[in-house]
């Protein structure tokens, strides 16, 4: 009943009048992650960085880019037989424990089971995974980990989040809380803010423009204003579109020709020859191509990203892996999601194909994304797949790899890079790497020099991510672990052993690759 | 006209004022616009202010003044041979 015709504020004014019943909307009694409806669902999660938990659920409730389907209408939902509340802005603030949503109380259920009580008294649960974690605080030496450890069940009054197993560890550890308190009501205001049922126009992508309209890739104001988003004049949904956008966004801010890093930014001359020649694909010259039979033009493959290690990526919105590709009007795309966690949150898609001689590893492939993308999905290692040959041959010019907080020097995940990173190298392709905050990035960096013994070149020095998420994503698994998405990205690549011109002994002894700042 | 509010989507409010989005997305370009707006306004300030003081009346004041020509009672113009230099 959608016509496709009618712009997105007809369809809505219109159907805010006639009543569909068959067409299902996402009440607060409607789980997230588990749907009747057959219509595939697309979720977003948020990444968690559990060490050794497993994944948790998303429990983001997001409108469907269907306008029909899209509507939080407060005057349908009161004549519907389940009332509705809709959130007012002034109060977005709930305990989770006590949050007016299901799915957040869901939520507040997972982190009392699962988190652990960060004072120092109790013993310690795991590794520290950083200098600044509040786990390396619980050792016998500072006069701690005396206790057994315990689930967080107290929850701060001010940011609405267990965070403490009872109010004399709260009170007295509240020094370190309060450096995240202020961060996690906001998380706790902005996750209301998704399940709160108002209207989400920032949600409603732009499609491509005309190939003559440049993009300012300055910062995140003037590319959803060149891009031609919906004006997001608050800070709230700029918070909650940008989680999503991120994704894409940063990948093709490094790629496009009028990207705000360069040679005098972080780019060095290695990454700028790389870029160059993904550029040379990505911003092909004119050719005259047409419509028509006289229109037919040689066309070249697709450029394709590898994603390896997908996670919450996967699951965007088919919509937010376009705006990829309406950046670059002239080229076409091909996504490959590999993971062995490249189905997370992606139910409603099981079982995967079988594997037939044409589809040897089951990948879903989606095709119909409009003609400039094609998304595939591979559950498997990357390892494994290069092995296979699988991919061969790679083409600097029109392959890249994009490594979305791997965790490459994560004690729980480096283990499974080692086999993977080797072979990234040898295929001189450039790996683009993000990562939460600028320790994990340094210690991604070092471990990638460690293990490829000088075989690697660095191509973009890690540095903030302009285009990262304004957005603070709380991990269930530790409430005290806040992180964004995207915070900081760099590149390297194998490196090339190219003759060049002896220009005499380099003052300067760079001959190690630019690793040194 | 639906009932109830549409939530904008346009840069500009309901009074075609810029509205917070764009002049975010403009913070980048203040200063440098306004520089150059004050460099070109300067430019053409100066080009009219020279012009103007260019066609200007020439400035006699270094020039000696000869005194009037002693003269009869006849009419000045009737006299012949007397060349005079104009008005000065």
């Amino acid at each position: 009943m959608a016509a496709p015709n009618l712009c997105s504020k007809c369809l809505r004014q219109a159907l805010r009048y006639s009543l569909p019943s068959h067409v299902s909307r996402r009440t607060f009694a409607a789980s997230a992650t588990k749907s009747p409806s057959t219509e595939r669902r697309l979720h977003q999660a948020s990444r968690q960085r559990a060490a050794a938990l497993e994944p948790q659920r998303s429990t983001v409730n997001e409108p469907l880019p269907n306008t029909s389907r899209g509507q939080q209408d407060k005057k349908d939902a009161s004549q519907r037989q389940s009332p509705r509340v809709l959130l007012r802005p002034n109060n977005l603030f709930h305990s989770y424990t006590r949050s007016p949503s299901p799915e957040i109380r869901q939520r507040a259920a997972f982190i009392r089971q699962n988190a652990y009580c960060p004072h120092p008294d109790h013993q310690p649960t795991r590794q520290p995974t950083s200098p600044f974690d509040p786990e390396g605080r619980k050792t016998v030496e500072a006069g701690g980990a005396q206790q057994p450890p315990r689930h967080v069940s107290h929850e701060c009054p001010d940011c609405g989040i267990p965070v403490s197993c009872c109010e004399e560890h709260f009170v007295d550890d509240y020094g370190s809380h309060l450096e995240i308190c202020d961060m996690l009501r906001q998380i706790n205001e902005d996750d209301h803010d998704l399940v709160s049922g108002r209207f989400f126009p920032e949600f409603e992508y732009p499609g491509v423009q005309i190939d003559e309209a440049q993009v300012n890739l300055t910062n995140w104001d003037t590319l959803l204003y060149s891009r031609e988003f919906h004006a997001v004049n608050e800070d709230r949904p700029m918070r909650q579109v940008t989680r999503l956008l991120t994704y894409p966004i940063t990948v093709g801010s490094v790629l496009h020709e009028l990207s705000p890093y360069g040679l005098k930014d972080r780019i060095l001359p290695e990454g700028l020859r790389s870029l160059s020649a993904l550029r040379y694909t990505l911003h092909p010259p004119r050719s005259g191509a047409g419509i028509d039979v006289k229109g037919i033009r040689p066309n070249p493959p697709p450029m394709r990203l590898f994603v390896l290690g997908a996670r919450a990526e996967s699951s965007l919105p088919r919509e937010v892996w376009l705006q990829l590709a309406h950046l670059f009007p002239r080229a076409t795309f091909h996504v490959i999601l590999i993971g062995p966690e490249a189905m997370a949150n992606r139910d409603n898609e099981f079982p995967l194909p079988e594997r037939t001689p044409a589809n040897p590893f089951g990948a879903i492939v989606e095709d119909r994304l409009g003609g400039q993308m094609k998304i595939s999905t591979y559950v498997e290692y990357f390892h494994t797949l290069h092995a296979a040959q699988h991919f061969y041959p790679y083409d600097p010019y029109f392959d890249c790899f994009v490594l979305f907080h791997p965790g490459l020097g994560h004690p729980a995940s480096s283990h499974e890079w080692t086999e993977t990173l080797p072979q990234l190298l040898e295929t001189k392709v450039p790996v683009l790497c993000t990562g939460y905050t600028e320790f994990d990035m340094e210690r991604d960096i070092a471990w990638v020099k460690e293990q490829a013994k000088g075989e690697a070149d660095l191509l973009m020095q890690a540095g903030e991510n302009r285009f990262r998420s304004l957005r603070w994503d709380l991990n269930d698994a530790d409430p005290g672990d806040v992180s964004c998405g995207n915070w900081g990205v760099w590149a390297f690549r194998g490196k090339r052993y190219e003759a060049d011109e002896y220009r005499g002994k380099r003052e300067d002894g760079d001959g190690s690759g630019g690793w040194e700042k | 006209m639906p009932v109830g509010r549409i939530p904008s989507a346009s840069y500009y409010d309901a009074r075609n004022r810029p509205g917070a989005s764009l002049y975010r997305a403009r913070q980048p370009y203040l200063i440098k616009n306004a520089v150059t707006g004050v460099v070109i306004v300067a430019f053409v300030a100066g080009v009219y202010s020279f012009t103007i003081r260019a066609i200007g009346q020439d400035d006699f004041s270094d020039v000696p003044i000869p005194d009037a020509p002693i003269q009869g009672a006849a009419a000045p113009h009737t006299t012949a041979g007397v060349r005079s230099a104009g008005p000065a």
